[in-house]
């Protein structure tokens, strides 16, 4: 992460966006943008890549699907067959219910714990809040400024026409922003 | 806004053709081979009323949650809606037809056995009355719901959607009932001596799965033929996958539940249903039932880029769709035809019918009321809806 970086706040979700178009038009780089809400559009405007984060739900519930459809038939065929109502011993019908709820089972917390890993959210930890009125009712965009040709009233005249609360510097020495 | 001219009118001739070569092919079948004939019209008349009875509900069920969404399209599950009174009339007279079909004498089984409430209710005329009564009741409904709709589009105001509102939930309950009855007379009386419990539920979720499978083949249509471009966008087109992509799962869910049961129970006078048609031929058609409408569209749509495509979706639909008809075929032909499946002449006729009048009707109804409504406050939030 960079050490000097700008922090343009605003009023409205649409002036965030309308924002993000002009920042991103002119090439500079943005670091992340912060909202008290999730904003329809705004990965988009961004151009964030697609949220891996479903296949991720998607594999962990193939795999306790079948993890537990091969489990059922090893203990109920294989390793201690045992006659339940005269049905035959590897009986597809009465391992889908259990399969099924693994399934559940491990795709929620298998999306929540990458979520979590990816995020590296943990019990404990310390969040340093961009702005305190991000959780309230200010939006955020944060721009990288190490670059040589960055300069600031150029930024401050961009961003401007778009209601802009706030402009303001930030120099952060080995902290991490959220 | 000035209607769009709905440049299918060539489209809409040549349904109806299709649908009157249908009739008249089903018309000598019903001379040649009635007991064919008379399945395939009560497949081709079940499958439009609940079409017509499922545009209703996705209305009804958009109105009392408040939904937005769904009102820059909400023409067409209108003119679905508006389908009700001709379908219902034609699975009238088709039931009325063969009405000693249903109820126990007709499979020879007598009366020794038969729970007295069942042979009560499968009684002719009392079954007849309650047909007449449930069809009267939605097609009552349904205009109601149009009727409202259409009145907004020169009043405006917020008025007319409260009625709307206060509307759909009486409807919904009312539906609950009546459609549960409908299903269980037309369908399971068949066979009389079966028992099942969560048939309506399971009729409920294959008849909201079709219903918004031909919503989005016509939704894909009517917005690349003009009247809908611009106000059916594709975060409409994604909500709409969803929810089929939902209802899929929960028809699957449902089909599950009433066959594990009867699995497990293992009861004769339950399992006599599902022996027949998934041992010997009827078997490997249950297979494709299956494939058709939950593990094709499961798959298909799971990904968030295949409920955005059109091409996509417009498949997938038609997919649903034949399987509707699959499902139907299954409960129907198993208990009337007898042991072999069949296709021919006759079940091609059928299908010419159902989608020769079902496209020809609903044509007709659409080109009536102005392609969106107009009046509805919600419009605006529909138009700019991100999903």
């Amino acid at each position: 992460m960079s050490d000097r970086m700008l922090l343009a706040t605003f009023e409205h979700e649409e002036d965030l966006l309308d924002a993000v178009e002009v920042v991103r038009k002119k090439g500079c780089k943005i670091i992340d943008a912060y909202t008290p809400y999730a904003v329809h559009g705004l990965d988009r405007a961004l151009g964030l890549r697609p949220s891996r984060l479903t296949w991720v739900c998607f594999v962990c519930g193939m795999t306790g699907a079948l993890g537990m459809l091969w489990f059922e038939y090893w203990v109920g065929a294989l390793a201690w067959a045992v006659d339940v109502g005269g049905k035959p011993w590897n009986s597809l019908p009465s391992n889908v219910p259990v399969a099924f709820e693994t399934a559940v089972l491990f795709a929620g917390f298998g999306s929540v714990f990458a979520l979590l890993g990816v995020s590296r959210l943990f019990p404990g930890k310390q969040v340093l809040p961009v702005l305190e009125r991000v959780t309230d009712d200010r939006f955020v965009l944060l721009l990288d400024e190490t670059d040589a040709q960055f300069d600031v009233s150029t930024i401050k005249a961009m961003l401007s026409p778009f209601n802009l609360v706030a402009l303001e510097e930030r120099v952060v020495s080995g902290g991490e922003l959220q | 806004m000035a209607p769009a001219p709905l440049s299918s009118s060539n489209a809409s001739r040549k349904l109806a053709l299709l649908a009157v070569i249908s009739a008249i092919a089903l018309a000598v079948g019903a001379v040649v081979a009635p007991e064919r004939t008379w399945s395939n019209l009560l497949i081709v008349g079940f499958y439009l009323v609940t079409l017509g009875l499922g545009g209703a509900l996705f209305m009804a069920l958009a109105y009392i949650s408040n939904a937005s969404w769904n009102v820059g399209f909400r023409r067409i599950p209108e003119a679905m809606a508006v389908l009700l009174a001709p379908a219902g009339l034609g699975l009238l007279t088709v039931l009325a037809w063969r009405r000693e079909h249903y109820g126990w004498h007709w499979h020879g089984e007598g009366d020794a056995g038969t729970f007295w409430f069942k042979e009560l209710w499968a009684t002719p005329s009392f079954w007849m009355l309650r047909a007449v009564v449930y069809v009267v009741v939605w097609v009552l409904f349904a205009r109601a719901f149009v009727g409202l709709s259409r009145r907004q589009d020169k009043t405006g105001g917020v008025g007319l959607s409260i009625m709307s509102k206060r509307l759909a939930a009486i409807f919904l309950v009312v539906y609950a009932v009546t459609f549960s009855l409908a299903s269980f007379d037309w369908l399971s009386l068949l066979e009389p001596m079966w028992f099942s419990t969560i048939w309506g539920v399971y009729h409920f979720a294959g008849m909201l799965q079709a219903s918004l499978a031909v919503i989005i083949v016509l939704a894909i249509f009517l917005r690349n033929r003009g009247p809908l471009r611009g106000f059916f966008t594709d975060e409409h087109l994604h909500d709409l996958g969803k929810m089929l992509l939902g209802f899929s799962c929960f028809w699957m869910y449902i089909w599950f539940s009433q066959y594990m049961l009867i699995w497990y129970t293992n009861m004769p006078e339950e399992t006599s249903y599902y022996i027949t048609r998934t041992q010997g031929p009827w078997g490997p058609l249950m297979v494709v039932n299956l494939v058709l409408n939950w593990i094709a569209p499961f798959f298909i749509l799971l990904p968030k880029p295949s409920k955005r495509s059109e091409s996509v979706m417009m498949k997938v639909a038609w997919v649903v769709l034949v399987g509707r008809w699959v499902d139907l075929y299954l409960m129907v032909f198993p208990s009337t035809i007898g042991k072999t499946p069949v296709f021919g002449i006759w079940e091609l006729a059928g299908v010419g019918l159902l989608i020769g009048a079902f496209g020809w009707l609903f044509f007709r109804s659409f080109a009536k009321a102005p392609q969106v409504p107009s009046g509805d406050p919600l419009l605006g939030e529909s138009l700019h809806y991100h999903c």
